[in-house]
């Protein structure tokens, strides 16, 4: 199988190439052979022997084309790499500033402090839309494509969560 | 000794907050701890000895909330307050309202509090005092002929600044006279439009500063101490990431020299309990006073670390009314100290805050290594109040101990649910300029730091892929099946990662 780390443009690859009735595996990774022994999993924490070496993760999520663990502290998303997902991101990208998501999403929550721009206004991807403050720091939303702002969804003193829809661009 | 208070208020929250408690029950006084809705869960609420309700979250209505802090103080019969940092740590008000009520307030007076905090004035006394300032206008220029007097006193380049700016707005750079008669003529004409009047002055501007500060205390009797210097130049838009002492920089004659002024300069404005005088040093190793910092500061771990004393229970027992226990020739310099101060930021994305539960975080242990922390498993970051989660401080017989074991005990410090700069510092304590001591104020700048944060963490990651794909073919094949833990979706029983062999649950 081959996948993807993060952004990495490296391609990696690995397969289990033996498991024998007494716990031992063989797997075979970017072109080498590992043994490994699982210790044990809890609470979606894997632990494992890897060529004499104690590893461990915590797997967060599990999607049938992705995993996102944490190892040593980081976060690291594997992605089972593919052609046809080459292809489908790729046709993605493509498309993807002026067409797509009509909402403008809150990254972080906080508390809305100013509103640059208002409903019937024209923008462009990476102009800031409103700013909120958290953790004593001010924070902009910015547009994530270019457009006109058909609503603004909050005003000056509202509490917003993360991933709170703040305005609709189209 | 004499006899020390029963009780304390805490008027802050998370790790100073703590970090007070426990000079307290060291002391055998009672330590009371304040909280907002927020904070119903925070660490400081379950460690201190009592816990009064202050109000709802947004920190005007809680921790800045003046009159119902001295109401809580009241009931709760506290004898003294003590501010933290940030908050009322430097609001005059407060510290006038606790006089007024008989409280005593953990740091200087009203009065001398007052003097720190006006910058023009206070530049005004140091003056008076032979403390050396940034050369330049020391009020408002009349006109651009008196602007172009005092720089070729101070020397070129000098930066225009508006009075009324802040925040980098409206500061000019000029290399010479017909570029300030320019830029005098754009910076009124902008100041004129945007604060209405065309208030400039002009000041040397300084080239590759470093931050230096000094640790002072001062008691009621006028006994007046330096505690050494804390090099404080790694910083990013004037916040300050890292601190450490003793400064490369400062050799013992230099120690002594601006010890010996930041000590006149706290005389000068009759400054009581702990304080920090702050620096600007220039690439010739001039030192300019730029402000008295009246609180307690974030960095005073690695004071602590290196002369052993306790700073906040000397502001305690100073507070009480005590003497410094000890002369300036007592005072000895052993071995170096850094701290990091660990930030709920993503440095990774222009240092957006990051705010949540933590589902699980391991600290760092191991000799030479402190951890001043309100984190515990399943604690919430708030976004209500500062980034600041954690402060790691080593301690090392020289810089490079204390380094390496700084680098060591961030490669252990995990903290799951959120963004922190971590891997900033992991970077910061293997570079090659940070070690040599070549550093300024504009370190992450200069050196794109964090670019080279940006390469070291791909580096990491491919260094850990034999890691990371056998963890993901281990969980894939074996055990998927047997962890409900972990949010997988309705698609996992359809999962269509690779199969091979047909071992079921039997590993």
């Amino acid at each position: 199988m081959e996948f993807k780390i993060n952004n990495l443009d490296n391609i990696l690859s690995g397969s289990i190439s033996e498991s024998s009735v007494d716990g031992k595996i063989i797997a075979t990774i970017n072109g080498k052979e590992h043994s490994i022994r699982i210790i044990g999993l809890k609470n979606g924490i894997l632990e494992f022997i890897l060529d004499n070496s104690y590893r461990t993760a915590k797997i967060i999520e599990f999607g049938s084309s992705y995993i996102k663990m944490i190892m040593n502290g980081e976060q690291i998303v594997l992605k089972k790499h593919s052609k046809l997902t080459e292809i489908l991101e790729k046709s993605l990208a493509i498309g993807g500033s002026s067409s797509g998501e009509n909402k403008l999403y809150s990254q972080i929550p906080g508390r809305v402090v100013s509103i640059m721009l208002k409903s019937g206004d024209q923008l462009k991807k990476g102009d800031s839309v409103i700013v909120l403050e958290s953790m004593k720091m001010q924070v902009a939303v910015k547009a994530h494509k270019d457009g006109c702002i058909r609503d603004i969804r909050v005003k000056v003193g509202d509490t917003v969560s993360r991933n709170d829809v703040v305005a609709l661009i189209e | 000794m004499g006899k020390l208070i029963s009780s304390i208020l805490i008027a802050n929250r998370g790790e100073i907050a703590l970090r007070v408690i426990r000079a307290c029950k060291e002391l055998k006084i009672k330590s009371i701890a304040l909280y907002s809705d927020e904070d119903l869960r925070s660490k400081h609420v379950k460690s201190a000895d009592e816990a009064y309700y202050l109000g709802p979250p947004a920190p005007a209505k809680s921790y800045l909330n003046i009159d119902r802090i001295i109401e809580i103080a009241e009931i709760s019969g506290a004898e003294a307050i003590h501010p933290g940092y940030g908050f009322l740590s430097e609001n005059e008000t407060f510290a006038a309202k606790c006089e007024e009520k008989g409280i005593i307030f953990i740091g200087p007076t009203s009065a001398a509090m007052a003097l720190t905090g006006d910058k023009m004035k206070c530049k005004e006394i140091m003056i008076k005092a032979k403390v050396p300032t940034i050369p330049g206008s020391d009020d408002i220029l009349e006109d651009v002929d008196k602007a172009v007097e005092i720089a070729e006193e101070a020397g070129y380049p000098v930066l225009l600044k508006s009075a009324f700016g802040g925040g980098g707005r409206g500061i000019r750079l000029a290399d010479n006279e017909k570029k300030l008669r320019e830029e005098f003529e754009m910076a009124s004409a902008e100041s004129r439009a945007a604060f209405g009047k065309s208030g400039l002055y002009v000041e040397k501007f300084l080239q590759g500063i470093r931050h230096i500060e000094f640790q002072l205390a001062r008691d009621s009797s006028g006994n007046s101490r330096h505690i050494f210097e804390r090099e404080c130049s790694i910083q990013r838009r004037h916040q300050k990431l890292i601190e450490f002492s003793p400064s490369s920089v400062v050799d013992k004659k230099t120690r002594s020299k601006i010890g010996e002024i930041a000590v006149r300069a706290a005389e000068s404005v009759d400054y009581l309990n702990a304080g920090t005088a702050e620096f600007l040093r220039d690439e010739k190793g001039n030192f300019y006073f730029i402000e008295i910092n009246s609180r307690l500061q974030v960095e005073h771990p690695v004071t602590e670390l290196v002369t052993g004393i306790d700073l906040v229970k000397l502001q305690i027992r100073i507070a009480c009314g005590e003497d410094i226990p000890f002369q300036q020739s007592d005072l000895n310099l052993n071995g170096s100290a850094i701290e990091c101060r660990i930030n709920a930021e993503d440095p990774f994305h222009d240092f957006v805050p990051s705010v949540g539960l933590i589902p699980d975080c391991n600290l760092p242990y191991g000799p030479g290594v402190r951890v001043d922390t309100y984190l515990y498993p399943g604690c919430n970051v708030s976004g209500y109040y500062d980034s600041l989660v954690a402060k790691l401080i080593t301690w090392g017989q020289d810089f490079n101990e204390a380094r390496v074991r700084m680098s060591n005990a961030l490669d252990e410090f995990i903290i799951e649910g959120i963004n922190t700069t971590i891997p900033l510092y992991r970077t910061i304590m293997n570079e090659k300029n940070f070690i040599n001591g070549n550093i300024s104020t504009d370190y992450l700048e200069k050196y794109k730091i964090l670019n080279l944060m940006q390469t070291q963490i791909k580096e990491r990651s491919l260094k850990t892929s034999d890691s990371s794909i056998a963890a993901a073919l281990l969980y894939s094949e074996f055990l998927k099946g047997q962890n409900a833990a972990c949010n997988s979706s309705k698609e996992l029983s359809l999962s269509d990662w690779v199969r091979i062999g047909n071992i079921k649950n039997g590993i």
